[in-house]
């Protein structure tokens, strides 16, 4: 069996990652699990400046979900480098490293920036944050026009020699168009989702939870949904397809492969039991074992 | 931090809506006042994320938590019974730091904020602390929880039991200008925000244990973010806290 995934010039050793926003820098877990049983780590977005984040409360439990507003809290590029880049070369896993901005130029800095700095090759790609519902410039707003996302696309395709993966919004009618957009710009993979824009009110106080009145849903209540748009954004472009949203267990996983995923992430689970995404990979590599799948191809012969 | 396969040992109620239980805590790494722990009530998605409670007791072997039935997280838990086991991840956060020189501590607790009151209050004890206990109302007064031997007010807000005010209202009668206090409090914000600026008018120091909805618990998520006037201008509440001094925290 080899369940390994190429992504651009990048071979990842097995197709589960951890998604971006929920892992950090890798470092705030290591004392709980075995990073090197996963296989890839998506940090948290890296901006040019540091961002202090959104007003609070940030954070609301939804019927088997969660509604965030962070608005891309980090230490900025140069705080990355300095203070997060050294613990995460130590690591065997690979790390991507999930990039935003305000505009395309910022992002281009970033990217430019990391790969001056990334002196051992830590960085084995960069995910394009083009999909943060929760800031009011870049994020979504870039990720839902494909003229934008071809063109940030190409810019970034032009900056670094290392893989770049867009992230996609489900906020658009059809997600097929910014994949498209973003393979004909020249993306080595595309990942989808990311959160749904979601809303809570406080009946007694008559306002809404979060400060910024909407934010960003993730957790299992999305997962039919990251399933069906992935499902369809595997058969619109030939670029590896990384699929996200909602994992909770191995069989989450294995439907999004089965879908048209190459490679899969597992997000808010790691808030409720850190353990999850070790165990969704154990899932899917006996998954494959007992039917006898030996690459991730094979996943994709049987839902046309 | 680690996973600790705990099983309950005792879960009883303590007062109206409030819960005591113990657990076993199969660890090396024995908890301390001020840090928390965190429990995934259930396998099911709803509710979802895990819970975080403050350590109220510990000794060998045993951690202790006092909770609020308030939601479907502490339903579950409140339905826990012996041997059953409990899905913990900690201990998380930083301490009370204990006090140093020569002044009188003073621990102020306040509704679910008993829990790390009391264990901070017994970890002291050869320190002489007061114990300053208040509630609502008699009822939701865990009496028998207190620790014993050390000097205890309690307050009410309706004047059931105890003195007939707020907690801070205590403090304002009991301080005289000789006392040298050291505050420390856990309880809802308006009780931290009136000690907080109890403490600055006194120039008392104060330490705040504050509660905050979390996502990861472990510093990844930026999701219980607090206020605070260095830095960014936000702190998290499971790293950086939840314990802060009280001047560190923009109070709204």
């Amino acid at each position: 069996m080899d369940l390994s995934v190429k992504i651009g010039s990048t071979t990842f050793t097995n197709p589960l990652g951890v998604a971006s926003g929920t892992f950090g820098y890798g470092s705030e877990y290591e004392k709980l699990i075995d990073l090197a049983e996963i296989g890839t780590l998506y940090t948290k977005a890296v901006t040019p400046r540091p961002r202090p984040g959104n007003s609070i409360p940030r954070i609301i439990e939804t019927a088997s979900g969660l509604l965030n507003s962070i608005g891309l809290a980090n230490v900025g590029m140069v705080g990355f480098v300095e203070q997060k880049l050294p613990f995460l070369a130590t690591l065997s896993c690979s790390v991507v490293v999930n990039v935003a901005g305000d505009d395309p130029d910022e992002y281009r800095e970033v990217v430019e920036y990391l790969d001056r700095h990334d002196t051992v090759n830590t960085i084995k790609g960069y995910e394009v944050n083009i999909s943060c519902p929760n800031v009011k410039c870049g994020g979504l707003a870039l990720g839902t026009d494909p003229r934008q996302v071809e063109q940030l696309t190409r810019l970034l395709k032009k900056t670094t020699d290392k893989p770049i993966i867009m992230k996609l919004t489900p906020n658009v009618t059809d997600i097929t168009v910014p994949a498209r957009a973003a393979e004909a710009g020249g993306a080595d993979a595309v990942s989808c989702i990311n959160t749904l824009v979601g809303m809570v009110i406080d009946t007694s106080l008559k306002k809404t939870v979060l400060p910024a009145g909407t934010g960003g849903l993730s957790g299992p209540a999305v997962f039919p949904v990251a399933l069906a748009m992935v499902y369809r954004t595997a058969r619109a472009v030939t670029i590896p397809v990384i699929g996200l949203g909602g994992i909770m267990t191995a069989d989450h996983a294995v439907q999004f492969l089965l879908a048209g995923a190459s490679a899969v992430q597992v997000g808010t689970a790691n808030f409720v039991d850190p353990n999850i995404a070790v165990d969704v990979l154990r899932g899917i590599e006996k998954y494959a074992e007992t039917e006898r799948l030996t690459t991730i191809q094979d996943f994709h012969t049987f839902i046309e | 931090m680690k996973f600790i396969d705990a099983r309950v040992i005792d879960n009883v109620s303590v007062a109206e809506e409030y819960y005591e239980m113990s657990f076993s805590w199969p660890s090396e790494e024995t908890p301390l006042p001020g840090q928390f722990l965190t429990i995934r009530a259930s396998d099911r998605t709803t509710p979802l994320l895990r819970r975080p409670f403050a350590f109220s007791r510990f000794d060998d072997g045993v951690a202790r938590i006092i909770y609020q039935k308030r939601g479907d997280a502490t339903a579950i838990l409140a339905a826990k019974t012996r041997d059953e086991p409990l899905n913990v991840v900690g201990p998380l956060g930083n301490i009370f730091p204990v006090p140093r020189d020569s002044g009188r501590p003073v621990l102020v607790a306040g509704g679910v904020g008993i829990g790390p009151i009391f264990f901070f209050a017994e970890h002291i004890r050869a320190h002489n602390p007061l114990l300053v206990v208040g509630a609502r109302t008699r009822g939701l007064l865990p009496a028998e929880s207190c620790p014993h031997g050390i000097e205890t007010v309690y307050a009410t807000d309706d004047g059931s039991f105890g003195f007939h005010g707020t907690v801070v209202d205590v403090l304002k009668t009991t301080y005289s200008t000789d006392d040298n206090w050291i505050l420390y409090l856990c309880g809802p914000e308006p009780m931290l925000k009136a000690g907080h600026e109890f403490a600055t008018e006194r120039r008392v120091p104060a330490w705040v244990s504050l509660e905050q909805t979390m996502g990861c618990a472990v510093g990844a998520c930026m999701g219980c973010a607090v206020r605070v006037t260095g830095g960014l201008g936000y702190a998290r509440v499971c790293t950086e806290g939840p314990v802060f001094d009280s001047r560190e925290i923009v109070w709204t």
